[in-house]
């Protein structure tokens, strides 16, 4: 079994905290993991991609060719990151702040206004937990509770900042069906 | 007193081997070696004491002081001496360097042990002149002052003045003990003594770095005798490099 | 954890009892990690004014009896060869990591594997060589460096670890090293005052009549002593091959794919991973070399291990080349392009000359 996963977005959008939350998540699962950050040359903003392989064999390359689940936090090079979908791939588009409205044939998109849904929330920075809700209804990597339990793991950030994370991963869950 | 009524007045210290040292007539570094091996003796540290010698002409210290003791790359003692320092820091550790090595190659490493306040003694032999690779100009070339790689004497114009190096590391907060003496004559050797002597016992107490500049004759590359040599201290170099204690007990003194 | 954390709480397990660095990306995680931890244990962390000034303090603490490491990237290990040649010159041991850069000059920040022939023909000047440790992946970022530490004791030498930006920042899993950290020698060599015994010099000024040249009979027997004991290489499906992979690294991982992919596709194909540069598997790769229809060597530089492995082939088969010299890790995909491009030699296999690509 091998999944690839590339997660994409603006420098603070949580996309490299994302990757790390759910290569912690997999370790129980997948005898092979990888996670692999690629960020731009700025301290704060630019582009920010991480990606996370998940194997049952030897993992040659942390850096898939192909990704088999992409989670799209902004536009920042959507189009190129929707080209690197495998055959049966599926995108996670946080229509907020990203307008892909289509993927090639034979691959999956899913849309939620996952910014709009953090707000709601009561911490914009949740939207990163709103799309591993979202990821995880259509692609069950692991279960919702495995995830909770490594978000409950997250070093403590602002107050109540825990019951808003649950509650984010509940509401992407939900809003994926 | 013995048996025979004698009285031990004077003799080689222990800490200093029999060797016959190499270092040209006249030359201050057999001098500061001798004194070194006393004040390490006198404060019985010689036998936990690592000192670090430089390149240059006192690169073969370890041929005369009985204490162990390290190489370290041209300039690079402060840093060498640092790290022994921090893995050993019940030993008394020293470096021992000249102008080129400690205040040419060596200024960065210099100025951050001294700024990092490191528990070690610096002892800054400065005779204005590279003496081991043939009297090259120094940083602490006297203006005006003739050497092999400045035959027409030292012009600031494009090689800057002489560099003061108990004035630089002064200004540096962590510094706990600099003074500078000139061997230039009896005077001049018994203050080296007691302003090692303090150094080190400054050491010993652990209140920090210490930094002790022996203004030195070298006949050689002076090109003078051994008493002109000594007045050549006495003048000249005493008059570009003022001979007082800078900083005690962490404090700049006035001048 | 990321390979730059494995390998600082790899030498914290292995009893280092001195840290110095400066900061370089990318290895910027190692030197906080250790800033961190060391402290924290009691042990001494310096962040030096310069490399020069590093490898000097790893000098000290060396000489001192202390375990002692420093880490830098390319440009930042560039400025160490002093040091690296008066610790060789010297007899300390001590650790020395390189998370390699592109180069030359500042090149970039990202992983490349320009600095094999500085590592492994020794970078500083005179007749020495360092042990060098190559890396694939964050587990081997641990182990080899509690490995690289009792090699240092071992043999009094200088061992580097050699890996690169991209095994520092990537993060996998590892079983981290439970037990005690490797055996610390006796060192009867150390200044650590002379009380009761004669003083101890540690120099490597030898200027008496004779007397360098017998010191460098000492350090070539002892490397010898190392060429003999201490190679380490991994093989995959080298029973049968073909074409043989010579890689290291980042890209001797890379190869471990592509080898499973071009089996996939009926190409018999195995790779020869070693994971001491110096001292090379030469036996091996001789004995492999015999017996194949091609050699590709592939690294991300323009060629340097390159040239050992076409002096040790002796023409036995050709060796090709496929280089990535910008800083850019190449895909599985480009790597088996070259592999299947690759066609037995036309003359019989016993030709004089190596091809170069």
């Amino acid at each position: 079994m091998l999944e690839r996963i590339i997660i994409a977005g603006a420098g603070g959008q949580g996309s490299v905290l994302l990757g790390k939350l759910m290569a912690l998540t997999a370790m129980d699962i997948f005898p092979h993991i990888t996670f692999f950050p690629a960020y731009g040359a700025e301290v704060r903003g630019g582009a920010s991609h991480c990606q996370v392989v998940m194997s049952s064999t030897e993992i040659a390359s942390p850096c898939a060719e192909q990704a088999d689940a992409l989670i799209l936090m902004n536009q920042h090079d959507a189009a190129g990151f929707v080209a690197q979908l495998a055959p049966k791939g599926l995108a996670v588009v946080n229509s907020s702040l990203c307008h892909i409205r289509q993927v090639p044939r034979g691959r999956r998109l899913v849309s939620i206004p996952a910014s709009a849904m953090a707000d709601q929330l009561g911490s914009p920075r949740s939207a990163n937990i709103v799309m591993l809700g979202a990821l995880l209804r259509h692609k069950p990597l692991f279960s919702m509770a495995a995830a909770e339990q490594t978000i409950r793991k997250l070093p403590s950030g602002a107050p109540g900042m825990l019951e808003i994370n649950l509650r984010a991963l509940q509401a992407g869950h939900q809003a994926a069906g | 007193m013995n048996k025979d009524n004698k009285r031990m007045l004077y003799k080689r210290p222990e800490g200093l081997t029999d060797k016959v040292m190499h270092y040209c007539a006249g030359c201050g570094h057999s001098l500061a070696h001798k004194v070194l091996a006393e004040v390490l003796d006198e404060l019985e540290v010689r036998e936990k004491t690592v000192g670090v010698a430089p390149v240059g002409c006192a690169v073969f210290a370890y041929h005369y002081l009985k204490c162990d003791i390290s190489e370290a790359a041209h300039g690079r003692a402060a840093a060498v001496a640092t790290g022994i320092k921090r893995a050993l820091p019940d030993r008394i550790v020293f470096s021992y360097q000249g102008d080129g090595d400690l205040a040419a190659i060596g200024l960065a490493e210099t100025v951050h042990a001294a700024n990092r306040g490191e528990n070690i003694t610096v002892i800054f032999v400065n005779n204005t002149v590279y003496g081991m690779t043939g009297g090259q100009m120094a940083p602490t070339t006297l203006n005006g002052q003739h050497t092999a790689t400045c035959p027409s004497g030292r012009d600031p114009a494009g090689m800057g003045h002489p560099l003061r190096v108990c004035e630089l590391i002064n200004t540096l907060e962590a510094p706990y003990y600099i003074e500078r003496v000139a061997l230039d004559g009896v005077g001049g050797v018994l203050r080296m003594k007691k302003a090692l002597h303090k150094a080190f016992s400054v050491q010993i107490a652990g209140k920090g770095y210490s930094l002790v500049e022996i203004l030195s004759p070298c006949p050689t590359y002076f090109r003078m005798t051994a008493s002109e040599s000594l007045k050549f201290v006495n003048r000249e170099m005493r008059d570009c490099f003022p001979v007082r204690v800078f900083r005690d007990q962490g404090t700049p003194q006035n001048a | 954890m990321t390979g730059n954390e494995a390998l600082a709480e790899g030498a914290i397990r292995a009893g280092c009892q001195c840290y110095f660095g400066y900061p370089i990306t990318p290895q910027n995680e190692l030197t906080a990690y250790m800033s961190a931890q060391m402290p924290a244990r009691g042990r001494v962390f310096i962040q030096s004014e310069s490399e020069l000034a590093a490898i000097s303090m790893v000098f000290g603490a060396a000489a001192a009896g202390a375990r002692a490491m420093t880490t830098s990237s390319s440009p930042g290990i560039s400025l160490m060869q002093e040091g690296l040649s008066y610790l060789a010159g010297a007899r300390l041991p001590a650790v020395v990591v390189n998370v390699q850069r592109g180069g030359p000059g500042l090149g970039s920040i990202d992983p490349a594997q320009g600095d094999y022939f500085q590592s492994v023909k020794s970078g500083g000047h005179g007749d020495y060589h360092m042990i060098v440790l190559a890396p694939t992946s964050v587990q081997e970022m641990h182990d080899l460096t509690i490995h690289a530490f009792r090699l240092a004791d071992c043999y009094r030498v200088p061992v580097m670890v050699l890996a690169d930006g991209r095994i520092g920042q990537m993060m996998e899993p590892i079983r981290l090293h439970e037990g005690p950290p490797p055996p610390a020698p006796r060192k009867p060599w150390a200044l650590t005052g002379a009380a009761g015994r004669d003083p101890n010099c540690v120099r490597s000024l030898l200027v008496g009549e004779g007397e360098l040249e017998q010191h460098n009979y000492v350090l070539q027997d002892c490397y010898r002593h190392i060429r003999r004991k201490e190679i380490m290489y991994h093989e995959k499906c080298v029973s049968d091959c073909e074409t043989l992979l010579v890689a290291w690294g980042t890209c001797a991982r890379l190869a471990r794919g592509v080898v499973d992919l071009a089996r996939a596709k009926g190409k018999r194909v195995g790779l020869l991973q070693p994971t001491t540069l110096w001292p090379f598997p030469e036996q091996r790769l001789r004995r492999l070399a015999a017996r194949v229809k091609n050699l590709l060597v592939v690294e991300m530089n323009c060629g340097q291990m390159l040239e050992d492995v076409q002096r040790l082939a002796e023409g036995r088969a050709p060796v090709h080349f496929k280089g990535y010299p910008g800083g850019r890790v190449p895909t599985e995909t480009e790597i088996l392009r070259a592999v299947m491009a690759l066609r037995p030699p036309r003359s019989v296999p016993r030709r004089k000359t190596g091809k170069r690509k």
